[in-house]
């Protein structure tokens, strides 16, 4: 059915008429993802949870406590974006990447650019070091943003003191988000906490399922975790508090 | 179309009775000789070897004085005149056709004219063993005739003598029994151009320079400087169809020193704004002792690179890209601080090393069916996992220092973890296994470069704890491991050092 003339000027308002010319809309009018490439995690039930996987041209957040399953999560889809043929780039602010881990998890290791911080060996002790430690890897997360030569890239704080990270002006994560938005590049920041604010389309919160039981250990082995993802925040088409229950399995029980 | 040509030939040391068909000899000097000779003639000449050109000499008797009214006389005398200048002794020829030029200065001593349409009557008597050398000279000839399948001896059996009995021969019953290629080999005989002259380009240098009126002495105003050297180079290179493989900067200083760069780039890159950043990027990394007063730019040029795009896989970023923003990293956050990981053939608990992130990232067909079978793998296992409970695999974080650990131990196993890091204090061990034990590198040296922290922390967990220096990699280890989970809800991967009795917390289970 031919747009009216209104449609079209709205449509033009909002920039979504390259989709009108080639796409044939729904009858609702405009598309409910806003147009936006959703790239998956790898994980079936997570991809499912979330309408896909994660936004493209967007910044998602992954938080959690320690030991919630963050880091699993992170290198599964770091692994799924690098099977898919996508450079990958993981800026680890405090230099904690466990590179077994990654090539367990099935990373193609030439594919990840990793940019480690600089380690202080207590950094609890001396915060301007701590601050101005994060403060350089946001200007290399924002170089890798603003080279767009990347499929999916990591801002992991995750074991960074939550003070220091919410030190950082807000206005970081707008910049941030700028630099990513229209391109094709998923901005995934791992945290303990979230931390991007409105400037985030889709949280995830993971911690530990089942108080007690969540953390398996063998006889002789530890085996793994069992996990619950739920949504904090989405922008469309996912249901917020949705939860997902995941396990992780340690190598050596594989 | 060209009339006209001449060729030029030098001889090795000369042998009584062997001029001309001996084969070709190496050597860079004369090489350039017979280059500067036939440049100062003609635009138009092709190297055959060391020792052997073909000039396009058309149209040059305009700019002679012909002599006795026979102009191809005149040029001949002229180029034997020419390589006399410059010491090189050569066997000349002038002749209507190129084939005919050459095979006459590889048979004849001297100048050889011989006028349009002369050229079989001119080859007649000359040897056929000459064919032979001229196989060797003249390198397309090779590949034209790479797939003969008879050798030049037939003819010596058949008792064919000269170029001439050859030419002769019925053309038809000559492929009839020797193929397609004979046809060459006649053409040669007949003094018959087989392909026209491909000419020989000269080497070209890619290099500027600039003296500057007043000096500068930082980068801002150099970024001009570069680009206004740079932009016409990138416009050289790109009608040669090369790239820049390396680009030098020198710049001479007030002091009257130099300082020079050397970057050797990834990739053939001609674009000017990226060979001005990574220049600039360097140069703010190694920046000059003193203010600058001269620059210079040399680029060692390469081939371009030829991409072929597919159709149905995302393209990939170019190199430009990728090494501009490495350059930036390095500048950033130091050479040493990114890369791609690599899994090392070791033992020791996490144990990596780091190479350098590759800016050509662009799959062969079996790398991409590789990939395609892992992807879809994945999804059959994501598939087959949605109704089963295992999903990721299990990650942990390592530290990279390991942290110092009061650890209480019971029944020789730990009950409590605390440490004085700040976010890691530590708890009762709800659950615990363990312990592994593992050694390595034992031959390096003494062990347990871990510290005194925590020697005496088994029995007393308030003792304050000695800060201690990171643990180089290279070192040996014996140590007992164990995984704990705390009551503050997190999972941590310990160690006991054998050799002090210290404990660490080595990495998060997460």
């Amino acid at each position: 059915m031919p747009l009216a003339r209104t449609q079209l000027e709205s449509l033009l308002r909002t920039r979504r008429l390259d989709r009108t010319l080639t796409t044939a809309l729904p009858g609702a009018g405009l598309d409910p993802n806003g147009g936006r490439d959703f790239a998956p995690t790898g994980i079936a039930r997570l991809d499912a949870l979330v309408g896909g996987g994660l936004p493209r041209g967007q910044m998602s957040e992954l938080v959690g406590p320690r030991s919630s399953g963050r880091t699993s999560l992170t290198l599964q889809m770091l692994a799924s974006a690098t099977v898919r043929g996508e450079l990958v780039a993981l800026v680890d602010a405090l230099d904690m990447l466990d590179v077994e881990s990654a090539a367990a998890a099935g990373i193609d290791l030439d594919r990840l650019l990793w940019v480690r911080g600089h380690v202080v060996s207590n950094p609890g002790l001396c915060r301007d070091m701590n601050q101005r430690a994060l403060e350089q890897a946001i200007r290399a997360l924002a170089l890798i943003l603003q080279a767009g030569t990347f499929g999916l890239v990591v801002f992991d704080v995750a074991e960074a003191p939550p003070d220091a990270v919410r030190r950082l002006p807000f206005t970081t994560w707008l910049r941030l988000q700028r630099m990513v938005e229209g391109s094709q590049t998923i901005c995934v920041l791992v945290g303990s906490e979230p931390m991007a604010r409105s400037s985030a389309g889709l949280t995830l919160r993971t911690g530990i399922r089942d108080w007690g039981l969540g953390m398996r250990f063998g006889n002789r082995l530890f085996e793994g975790l069992n996990v619950q993802t739920r949504v904090v925040r989405a922008r469309a088409r996912v249901q917020e508090d949705a939860t997902v229950a995941l396990t992780t399995v340690a190598t050596n029980c594989a | 179309m060209p009339d006209r040509y001449a060729a030029l030939y030098k001889p090795p040391q000369e042998i009584e009775g062997s001029a001309g068909l001996s084969g070709p000899r190496s050597g860079g000097p004369e090489r350039a000789a017979l280059q500067t000779i036939a440049g100062d003639f003609s635009p138009r000449y092709e190297l055959h070897g060391d020792d052997l050109v073909s000039i396009d000499v058309s149209g040059l008797e305009r700019l002679l004085k012909v002599r006795e009214g026979c102009p191809a006389r005149t040029i001949g005398e002229e180029l034997r005149r020419g390589a006399h200048s410059r010491s090189v002794r050569a066997h000349v020829a002038v002749a209507g056709t190129r084939t005919a030029a050459v095979v006459l200065a590889l048979a004849r001593p001297g100048v050889t004219i011989v006028e349009r349409g002369e050229e079989a009557a001119a080859l007649a008597d000359v040897p056929i063993g000459i064919l032979s050398s001229l196989k060797s000279q003249v390198s397309s000839l090779n590949s034209m005739l790479e797939t003969s399948d008879f050798k030049l001896e037939t003819f010596s059996r058949w008792g064919l003598k000269t170029l001439g009995e050859l030419a002769a021969l019925p053309d038809a019953d000559l492929v009839a029994r020797l193929g397609p290629s004979a046809r060459v080999w006649q053409a040669i005989a007949r003094g018959e151009d087989i392909r026209p002259l491909v000419p020989t380009l000269a080497e070209e240098r890619f290099d500027a320079s600039i003296e500057l009126e007043w000096p500068i002495d930082s980068l801002e105003p150099l970024s001009f400087v570069l680009t206004r050297l740079l932009e016409p180079l990138s416009t050289r290179l790109e009608r040669r169809d090369r790239g820049a493989a390396v680009l030098h900067v020198l710049l001479g200083l007030v002091t009257r020193e130099s300082h020079a760069r050397r970057l050797e780039l990834p990739a053939p890159i001609r674009d000017v704004r990226t060979l001005r950043t990574l220049a600039l990027l360097d140069l703010e990394a190694h920046p000059p002792p003193a203010a600058i007063d001269r620059v210079t730019i040399v680029i060692d040029p390469t081939p371009g690179r030829v991409l072929q795009h597919a159709l149905f896989t995302r393209a990939h970023p170019t190199p430009e890209q990728l090494s501009t923003l490495l350059a930036r990293l390095g500048a950033l956050m130091g050479q040493d601080r990114f890369g791609a990981p690599a899994v090392v053939d070791s033992y020791r608990p996490g144990a990596f090393a780091m190479v350098p992130f590759a800016t050509n990232h662009y799959e062969t067909t079996i790398e991409r069916r590789a990939r395609k079978a892992r992807r879809e793998n994945q999804v059959e296992n994501s598939a087959s996992s949605a109704s089963s409970a295992v999903n990721v695999v299990s990650a942990v974080r390592r530290c990279r220092h390991p942290v110092p650990a009061r650890v209480a131990v019971v029944g020789g196993r730990p009950v409590r973890v605390t440490t004085d890091r700040r976010g890691f204090a530590g708890g009762t061990v709800l659950r615990c296994v363990g312990p592994w034990r593992s050694s390595g590198h034992w031959w390096a040296g003494r062990a347990g470069q871990a510290g005194q922290a925590g020697r005496e922390n088994s029995d007393n967990p308030n003792a304050p704890l000695q800060p201690i220096q990171p643990i180089p990699p290279i070192l040996p280890w014996d140590r007992d491991d164990w995984d704990v989970s705390l009551n503050d809800g997190a999972v941590y991967r310990v160690f006991r050092d054998r050799e002090t009795d210290a404990w660490f917390i080595d990495a998060i289970v997460d």
